[in-house]
């Protein structure tokens, strides 16, 4: 198959960039040629030039925001790998976590930030919290998979040789979790900000949300967008971090 | 009809995992729980505005039964027409990508990376180009939905078998048909869980849209039940939310059980 269009070419980085760069492009002609107004669709100079302006409010709020991120994508993390490691050593557990799980996950996330915010109040804390519990239930369903791939026969091998639980539990069924446990880990960073954000919308004392929230307020779309990009690039840095982690972590696949 | 059951227990994980939840399962797991922690309010005496008692909640529901049936029936007809337009664009593009490198490789990276711009910047400018019509909420669970559909149409694009496609090539088979019989099929069990994924996305995405400023549906609800901190009328919107969101779960799974009558993937 010489001609399979699923094999990646050597030039993807080269499109990808030239996608970007064309979406750009098309952006700006369409902003400057039809002459849109900036609560439409502000010129990407504009914005890129706004980055510069307003560098110390938006570089604040996004060190504000990654905090409560990365708090809750810490705090939820931990509480979805424990529970699984619980269901996964107590067995009789897994009758009850598991429709729990099910069924709090069936509530969109955003449903509960009122609720959250009454209880935490408005600073940081409720932001954590929210994050912690959109990132515990992806951790949960991910641990657990990975937990469940243990195969049954290595575990009586050791267990034959004399081995401990915690033996097998540390020599076994976590190097075995570990990819799936990462993927989750990095699946969920884009998520924890944005929970992050939304949550901020609803009251806060500062981050990227708030400030989206006061720009939208006085109709400033020039600062709403020049947030977004910050935003987006905070998403892909923290991404991109976990990403480095886990290919340092996993260094058998 | 034997044989569906049987073929059902060889697959447990991908049967297990949503496609025979049975709706009566879930309602009678959601009883027991409420049961419980009624019970245990009862029991510890926590005060309403920590936790309310489920069936105080029930009865705010049941006082003005119209007022919730109105919110679901709004943010369920959002989910709908924006879910519908994000499952067909996002199947369209997905195969399209997997057939065409070029736009795959220029166009997918802007995907992804839109994935990023949170939901509430972007339903700011969506409420901001369509006014606070239904048809902005529409759009904002469109852009939650379509881009897990895309990812997944395009990864069972990649799981299909290149024998097989030789094989029908050999015998004649046109793109089309190779695609209609074979690609397609294959693709759907991914198409799937991407559909269930999505839902969920969707809901959220509909309810935070409302949060601009609406007169109905379930994120007005929340909000007005934030803003006077009525415990009671917060509970009853997420209920009602957890009940919508049951449904068009349980609804894809009853679709998929009935389309991917197969089985789905056995890895």
């Amino acid at each position: 198959m010489t001609h399979d269009p699923m094999t990646p070419s050597r030039h993807a980085l080269a499109r990808g960039l030239l996608g970007g760069g064309a979406l750009f492009l098309i952006w700006e002609i369409a902003a400057r040629g039809f002459d849109l107004p900036a609560y439409i669709l502000p010129a990407v100079s504009e914005i890129l030039l706004r980055f510069w302006t307003a560098r110390d409010v938006l570089g604040g709020a996004a060190v504000y925001t990654l905090g409560e991120a990365f708090g809750g994508y810490l705090l939820g993390g931990a509480v979805g790998v424990a529970l699984a490691l619980c269901v996964t050593l107590v067995p009789v557990l897994r009758r009850v976590i598991v429709p729990a799980a099910t069924a709090v996950n069936s509530v969109p996330i955003v449903a509960f930030s009122p609720l959250i915010l009454l209880w935490f109040g408005m600073g940081a804390g409720s932001k954590v919290v929210m994050v912690a519990v959109a990132v515990s239930f992806t951790m949960f369903v991910s641990a657990l998979a990975g937990f469940d791939r243990v195969d049954e026969r290595s575990v009586n091998l050791m267990r034959s040789f004399g081995a401990s639980r915690a033996a097998i539990l540390w020599k076994l069924r976590l190097p075995t979790a570990l990819p799936l446990i990462l993927s989750g880990m990095r699946l969920s960073t884009v998520r924890s900000l944005i929970v992050a954000i939304v949550t901020e919308m609803l009251g806060a004392y500062g981050g990227l949300g708030w400030v989206i929230y006061q720009a939208v307020i006085v109709i400033d779309f020039v600062q709403v967008w020049a947030a977004i990009f910050v935003a987006s690039a905070a998403s892909l840095a923290f991404f991109g971090f976990v990403s480095f982690l886990e290919r340092r972590l996993v260094f058998w696949r | 009809m034997t044989a569906i059951p049987a073929s059902a227990g060889a697959f447990p994980a991908a049967r297990r995992f949503g496609a025979v939840l049975p709706l009566l399962r879930g309602l009678l797991a959601l009883a027991a729980v409420l049961v419980a922690v009624e019970l245990i309010i009862l029991a510890f005496g926590i005060r309403p505005y920590v936790l309310p008692r489920p069936s105080m909640v029930l009865e705010a529901i049941l006082r003005t039964p119209a007022a919730y049936r109105d919110a679901i029936l709004r943010t369920g007809t959002e989910v709908l027409l924006g879910f519908g337009a994000g499952a067909l664009f996002g199947v369209w593009i997905g195969v399209a990508f997997s057939r065409l490198r070029f736009l795959r490789e220029t166009v997918f990276p802007i995907f992804i990376v839109s994935q990023t711009i949170p939901v509430i910047a972007f339903g700011a400018l969506v409420v901001m180009w369509f006014g606070n019509t239904i048809l902005a909420k529409a759009v904002i669970v469109f852009y939650l939905t379509f881009f897990p559909v895309t990812v997944n149409t395009l990864l069972g694009m990649r799981t299909v078998d290149q024998k097989q496609v030789q094989l029908m090539q050999s015998f004649g088979a046109s793109d089309a048909v190779i695609m209609r019989k074979l690609r397609f099929p294959t693709a759907l069990p991914h198409i799937f869980v991407a559909l269930r994924i999505a839902s969920a996305l969707g809901l959220s995405g509909a309810v935070v849209g409302e949060w601009f400023g609406d007169t109905t549906g379930l994120g007005v609800l929340l909000l007005q039940g934030m803003y006077a901190e009525n415990m009671v009328a917060i509970w009853a919107a997420i209920l009602c939310a957890a009940a919508l969101g049951i449904a068009f779960f349980s609804a894809i799974g009853w679709a998929e059980k009935r389309i991917v009558f197969w089985g789905g993937e056995t890895a």
